[in-house]
């Protein structure tokens, strides 16, 4: 299972890694919707081992980036950590289905899977250009021990909103995880519009929240796939080390950056690489 | 009195740890591996290892610090999250 190591690997893998922490850091997702093709598409490496680095790089991240949301008190705990709940169990799953898979399967599912992703992205990105504002707080709805607040710098002062919809929330969380475990893709993508449009918490917090969550769900998955076997070291301890360095850079850098136009320019990003893995998987 | 304030202090210092122990031990096997030295692969494996069990260890710290405010409903569910990890390191 040891692919030759190249000059690419080395100089590719670690650069590639800092441009998915800075988005990890940026929009609240793993960016292993880019790291998984990166690795089949540039590299040639086997998918189930491309998504098992892709998993790694994901607990990297979200790690990184967690550490300095806590602190800020965007990401809220208590949310995430019951969403962990449903989507550790998808994410396991997830993970004990994809090695029985084919690869070419894996691809497949992969490409399908992009494609909804690149028009979500598309449309939150447009919507929060053009609105500007995350939907109204905790209106009529009763409290919940979910609800919280955060200071926002933007708006200089505290943001408070109350949480609704919990159970379909959960039950979404599931796929989100399978997601993870299947795709070596942490489920960001899902959760943030989930508790964006469903949840009604605002998009910063969210992808706070979302960040936090995606750490449990690719961890829960890289485990299964270490423990088949699945993790191939180098390419993973490099690819690691440029995500870790990555997403300190942009949390110093680009926390104030907006994320909205970024949105976009991922979303055509996304439906390119969607309809490449998709010719790949044939 | 443990405090919210505190609280996210512990998460933060938890995944910080995590954090800077798996780049110590990426670079030292780095290092190591440049200089042809045999401890390269396992310093890099430890690496890996530090950073995938590293949210393992912040749910860990979840578990004890909702169980301090007393707020057991909380408590349960990073507990039953941490049972869940251990599960998936298992099957």
């Amino acid at each position: 299972m040891n692919a030759e190591l190249t000059l690419l690997h080395f100089a590719g893998l670690p650069a590639f890694g800092v441009l998915i922490g800075l988005l990890g850091s940026v929009l609240g997702v793993g960016g292993g919707i880019f790291m998984v093709p990166f690795l089949v598409l540039a590299l040639d490496v086997p998918i189930h081992q491309a998504v098992a680095v892709s998993l790694a790089a994901i607990v990297a991240t979200s790690s990184a980036v967690a550490a300095v949301n806590v602190e800020r008190g965007l990401a809220n705990i208590r949310l995430g950590i019951t969403l962990e709940v449903t989507t550790a169990v998808g994410s396991i799953l997830g993970a004990l289905v994809a090695h029985r898979l084919p690869a070419n399967a894996v691809q497949l599912l992969f490409g399908l899977t992009l494609l909804p992703v690149s028009g979500l992205m598309f449309l939150k990105g447009k919507r929060s250009l053009k609105a500007g504002a995350a939907p109204a707080a905790a209106a009529g709805g009763k409290a919940t021990a979910f609800d919280s607040g955060f200071f926002d710098p933007a708006v200089n002062g505290q943001t408070s909103y109350g949480v609704r919809n919990m159970a379909p929330a959960s039950f979404i969380s599931f796929f989100a995880g399978s997601l993870s475990g299947l795709l070596g893709i942490g489920g960001g993508v899902v959760q943030v519009p989930v508790m964006n449009l469903l949840c009604g918490v605002p998009m910063k917090a969210a992808a706070a929240t979302s960040n936090f969550i995606i750490g449990v769900s690719a961890a829960a998955s890289a485990y299964v796939y270490f423990r088949k076997g699945f993790v191939p070291l180098e390419l993973t301890a490099l690819t690691v080390a440029g995500v870790l360095a990555g997403s300190f850079i942009g949390i110093k850098l680009l926390y104030r950056a907006r994320s909205e136009k970024l949105q976009i320019v991922f979303s055509a990003l996304t439906l390119l690489v969607a309809l490449k893995m998709l010719t790949g998987a044939f | 009195m443990f405090s919210e304030r505190d609280f996210a202090k512990l998460i933060q210092r938890t995944l910080l740890a995590g954090v800077f122990l798996s780049s110590l031990l990426l670079l030292a096997g780095f290092a190591a591996a440049l200089a042809g030295a045999s401890a390269g692969a396992p310093l890099l494996k430890a690496g890996v290892l530090a950073i995938i069990l590293t949210p393992a260890a912040r749910v860990a710290m979840l578990v004890y610090g909702y169980w301090r405010s007393g707020e057991h409903y909380f408590a349960l569910a990073s507990f039953i999250v941490l049972g869940l990890l251990a599960v998936s390191l298992l099957v």
